[in-house]
């Protein structure tokens, strides 16, 4: 505070809000007189700027400031008794409760119906009623509740009535807008009434009869316009992104669809339910006819079968076609005209499939061609970019895998039989006598038995690649049964039961060594089968065939690769996507 | 527009102000006369001229007292033999008063009439002027008494037109200079038509069409704002008169009698209709949760986005009392706190005070008013006092949002006076600092300071700052303790109030409340 009081010209000190400060009495301190009006002027008033030098306030602070209360008086206009009946307009029903009120209801739940008679109303509704018996007057209620309806509906029907100034209101269209929900007293006196309503309606240049305040129409006047008032307020801007957006965009997308859904819900529960009752009806109806029936049998002695009495059993339909693949989906087309029926059509399977054998065909051919092309060049790429075609279709380089049991389980927990531990049998001297017929056992399809290959990537990466590969866990189910789980495996949480990584690196690890050992096993295995047979010339044919065999395919793959590695056993270097 | 702000007035605006004698057929809108208020005469800008059988009245303005003052009077109250303010833009006026006896010759002699009796009607030849003698005396310039003037004013033998000088208004300060320019070469466009503030252009004939139907001379939308607009107010076992203008349907403007329903604070226009709602509404108090219950009154907190119609109703009523409330947006984010008395018939409201739901400024009530049924019988401090012991529940401290009317800023001074005396009156009180005093009373330290500054409380002595009770505030004290023990005790007393701060999630602030 920049005052100065009286001592001299020390400027005071400052004064904090957290200072105590002495209360004194008055007659404690001296006075000094100028103090009075140089604080007066530092103190804004919050009045009105424009307001602040009124006359009365003036003389009502002043008179405040001096001590004089009594002068502090700002003249308003008077308020009188009025002469109206308060008694009969406001009857005594209020008693206080013994608890605070809590209340909800709001104006509208409170006033009965919107529309008030005024004289004019009484007038019409006076010789309405003089021209009828007591039982078919309208009260007064009732011709409230009437035009009440009429201004709904207008409100309703032109809600821009304001505006673009249409005709009034047909009584067509308000007919048309009585459903179950208007009361019956509307439905019989609306035709009567109408007219009124309508005069009232025109004089008023179809404008709501009742007196109602000027609200936003969304024009430019609005702004100046003093009488428009309780406008919406600008909702808070909340930071807009693009993400909010498109998650706003997409929850009401939900919202309108789920709407949707509840609406088609409810309105095929009411369809149902309309059948229901033309059912019932209809039953009704049959049985009233049927005893009928039974009484002029009964009185003209008619002896048969009774068979129109009872219901009978619907004939079970004649399936129209042989029964198809249940999953198929079936798309019936609409019949032309004059075709007659199955004959004509193909179905839609075979027309599918011969679609797939054209590509097939197509892919084929093309593959030839590609090879033609090719022949005579070598590819020295070390690894095509793309893979080459025809190498997808040769199944020959995958081998099959069978189940063997390991010398030394994996040293990770996974059960043994939970997971099918498939052994690359690169000796099949050794191997495919012994496993093969159980092969054959467990699966049917020879080209379903689990294969897998072994290839070199860029940079030298193992790569392995594996189809057929049986169901994890194999549970001898009735088909039936499977054709259920058949698509569980799109179910993303399926995944997370296997409780053992097969790609982890420990047991991949395991294998590869295991593998290695069995292949070189073999290789020496072989070699030996080869120099016996050589020096003994006496060797079973069957191993000695398939060592050959072996021999042959390793050297092809060798050339084919263009792999002179010092791998004993290299694999077949292609690089086609696995099928599995 | 500046010219017609009374306050600019008072300070002096540099602009040389136009005197002169006039007429009761020269006077128009914006016009400062000396009228007759209560046996003195005082300056008064006539804001509106409407046509009464009796001649024609003039809802003036008086220069330097509130607008709740302003009034309509007849003429015979306005005093000619004094000078005349005419309003501002000189150039506009002059134009229109050298250019509205060449008009265009109109089909509707009415309407010529009209023109004709425009403001110089002292040189204009005019087929009545036997009867327009007496005018043209009248108006010179008379050193004489205002009496015989006044006299010679007879409503009698004024002209019964339909229009006074409609194209006088300052409804011409609106035009850009450039159209002025426009208007002076070719008179007749911009004699036929009249801008109105809301940028709508209404031809000549309309417009005079227009006031002859509605009746009024104010065509200006700020014009109309400014002129009262309900006669009087039928509410309870009252009749009220309103004091400011408040948006009530136009069609309002036109009846005698406004009937307000006490509960439900419905309006009407029609005895008759407002007889039928009494019949249906069943509404007994304000519809809300009653929070605050003593002998006396009854406090009820109303929501005004649950209560939407009921709190509009009570905006609209006490806008008729507030000048500076404004009913541009909608109720949503308030509160409403509503005092009532109880009886037989229901909690007649005697005064409310709405509070925002979530005040950026920290204000702690928005309006507040008294019904003037109910005016200077204490009902303003208590409200006052409770809205600071909602603040005080809420642990906040709050002050009212200003403007504060000059009623407002009265009843504040007086309760912030006498909470904080008798805070610093309490035995065994030796020293408090203005923070203490504020969290006691939940005042803000602003309010606390000013009070004591404005009641002379806070001096400087002898190098240190006191706390002065000085004998006026311990009489007054002493006073009111005295007149608690006859009337009993009118304050709020916190174990009644059954209230906790509601509590707004941050999606409600988001939505509109």
């Amino acid at each position: 505070m920049t005052r100065y009081g009286g001592l001299g010209r020390t400027r005071p000190k400052k004064l904090t809000s957290k200072a105590s400060i002495p209360i004194v009495r008055e007659e404690d301190i001296d006075v000094i007189d100028d103090e009075l009006q140089s604080t007066l002027q530092q103190i804004e008033t919050g009045v009105e700027k424009a307001e602040e030098s009124e006359f009365h306030l003036q003389v009502a602070i002043n008179a405040t400031a001096k001590g004089n209360v009594n002068a502090a008086h700002i003249p308003t206009p008077e308020t009188i008794l009025s002469n109206l009946q308060y008694d009969q307009l406001y009857p005594p029903l209020f008693s206080q409760p013994a608890t605070y009120i809590r209340f909800s209801s709001t104006v509208e739940d409170c006033c009965g119906c919107p529309y008030n008679m005024n004289e004019e109303d009484d007038v019409f509704l006076k010789i309405f009623n003089q021209k009828r018996d007591p039982s078919t007057r309208c009260s007064e209620d009732d011709f409230e509740a009437t035009m009440n309806f009429f201004e709904e509906t207008a409100e309703a029907k032109q809600p821009y009535a304001a505006v673009d100034s249409p005709p009034v209101l047909a009584f067509a269209d308000m007919e048309e807008a009585m459903d179950a929900a208007v009361e019956q007293c509307v439905k019989r006196f609306a035709k009567d009434i109408y007219e009124h309503w309508k005069s009232q309606r025109v004089a008023a240049g179809n404008r709501p009869l009742g007196a109602s305040l000027k609200f936003e129409t969304g024009q430019d006047t609005d702004d100046s316009d003093p009488w428009v008032c309780f406008r919406r307020r600008e909702v808070r801007q909340i930071r807009k992104t693009r993400g909010r957006d498109a998650q706003s965009a997409e929850k009401l997308r939900r919202l309108r669809k789920e709407l949707e859904d509840a609406r088609q819900l409810v309105a095929l529960v009411r369809q149902r339910e309309v059948a229901r009752k033309e059912m019932l009806s209809m039953e009704r109806h049959l049985f009233l006819q049927r005893s009928e029936v039974k009484d002029m049998k009964r009185k003209l002695n008619i002896k048969d079968d009774d068979e129109d009495l009872i219901n009978q059993k619907p004939k079970k339909k004649q399936p129209e076609m042989p029964a198809r693949q249940p999953s198929a989906p079936q798309i019936r087309m609409p019949l032309k005209a004059g075709l007659q029926g199955a004959d004509d059509m193909t179905l839609w399977e075979d027309t599918q499939a011969e679609k797939e054998n054209e590509i097939m065909r197509d892919i084929k051919q093309n593959i030839a061609k590609h090879i033609k092309w090719n022949e005579g060049f070598v590819d020295h790429t070390r690894a095509p970019l793309s893979p080459s075609p025809e190498r997808t279709f040769d199944t020959a380089a995958f081998r099959p895998a069978f189940t063997a049991q390991l010398p030394t389980p994996p040293s990770s927990d996974a059960s043994g039989d939970a997971m099918d531990t498939a052994l690359d049998v690169t000796s099949p001297l050794s191997g495919r006598d012994k496993f093969a017929s159980r092969a054959m056992e467990l699966h049917e399809e020879p080209s379903r038995i689990p294969s897998f290959r072994r290839r070199m990537g860029r940079g030298g990466r193992l790569m392995i690649d594996r189809r057929n590969l049986a169901a994890r866990c194999k549970i001898d189910m009735d088909p039936v049964r499977a054709d259920r789980f058949k698509f569980d495996q799109e179910d993303s949480d399926e995944e997370s039961s296997y409780d053992t990584d097969g790609y982890s690196i420990q047991i991949m690890q395991h294998r590869a060594i295991t593998m290695a050992k069995v292949r070189e096993q073999a290789a020496v295995a072989a070699q030996a089968h080869a120099q016996a047979q050589a020096q003994a010339q006496a060797q079973a044919a069957q191993a000695q065939a398939q060592a050959q065999a072996q021999a042959q395919r390793r050297l092809q793959a060798d050339q084919q690769g263009n792999n002179p590695g010092s791998n004993p056993n290299p694999a077949p270097a292609v690089a086609a996507p696995s099928e599995t | 527009m500046g010219v017609r702000d009374s306050h600019g007035e008072a300070t002096g605006t540099p602009d040389p102000v136009e005197k002169g004698f006039a007429t009761l057929n020269t006077i128009r809108i914006g016009v400062k006369a000396m009228v007759q208020k209560d046996g003195e005469l005082r300056k008064a800008e006539i804001l509106s001229i409407r046509q009464r059988k009796d001649g024609p009245s003039f809802y003036v303005h008086y220069v330097d007292f509130n607008k709740r003052l302003d009034e309509w009077v007849a003429s015979t109250r306005i005093d000619l033999t004094q000078e005349v303010e005419w309003p501002q833009p000189e150039k506009a006026d002059k134009k229109k008063a050298s250019t509205s006896n060449k008009a265009a010759p109109s089909k509707n002699p009415k309407q010529q009439r009209a023109r004709a009796d425009s403001r110089e009607i002292s040189g204009t030849p005019d087929a009545l002027g036997g009867k327009n003698v007496n005018v043209g005396k009248a108006s010179r310039p008379s050193k004489a008494g205002g009496k015989e003037n006044r006299d010679a004013l007879d409503p009698g033998d004024t002209i019964p037109s339909e229009v006074v000088s409609a194209e006088g208004t300052p409804k011409v300060v609106d035009f850009e200079d450039v159209e002025m320019a426009d208007a002076q070469d070719e008179k007749s466009p911009a004699e036929n038509e009249v801008k109105t503030a809301s940028g709508e252009v209404i031809t000549r004939e309309e417009e005079i069409e227009r006031l002859r139907t509605s009746g009024s001379m104010t065509q200006n939308p700020t014009e109309i704002h400014r002129v009262r607009n309900l006669t009087r107010l039928q509410m309870g076992k009252f009749d009220v008169e309103p004091w400011y203008f408040s948006p009530y349907p136009d069609a309002f403007s036109d009846v005698d009698l406004v009937y307000i329903d006490e509960f439900c604070l419905s309006y009407f226009d029609n005895q008759r209709a407002f007889e039928r709602h009494r019949a249906k509404c069943t509404l007994v108090h304000p519809p809300g949760n009653e929070i605050y219950r003593d002998e006396n009154i009854s406090f009820f907190e109303v929501d005004g986005r649950r209560q939407r119609t009921w709190c509009r109703n009570l905006c609209l009523l006490s806008k008729l009392f507030l000048d500076h409330k404004t009913l541009y947006y909608d109720v949503d984010p308030f509160l409403f706190y509503c005092m009532c008395t109880r009886d037989e018939t229901g909690c007649h409201l005697v005064g409310y005070f709405s509070k925002e739901k979530d005040s950026a400024e920290g204000y702690n009530l928005a309006c507040i008013l008294t019904l003037p049924q109910y005016q200077r019988r204490g009902f303003g401090r208590l409200l006052i006092a409770f809205s600071y012991e909602l603040s005080k529940r809420e642990g906040k401290l709050g002050s009212p949002e200003k403007p504060l009317s000059d009623l407002g800023l009265l009843g504040y001074r007086q309760y912030w006076r006498e909470t904080l005396v008798e805070l610093l009156m309490e035995p065994n009180r030796e020293a408090m600092s203005e923070n203490e005093l504020a969290v006691l009373t939940s005042m803000t330290e602003k309010d606390v300071h000013e009070t004591l500054v404005v009641f002379n409380m806070l001096r400087y002595h002898k190098g240190n700052w006191v706390i002065v009770l000085t004998d006026y505030v311990i009489e007054e004290h002493n006073k009111r303790l005295d007149k608690e023990k006859v009337k009993g005790s009118r304050r709020i007393d916190p174990a009644r109030l059954q209230w906790k701060p509601p509590v707004f999630t941050a999606s409600s602030r988001t939505w509109n409340w």
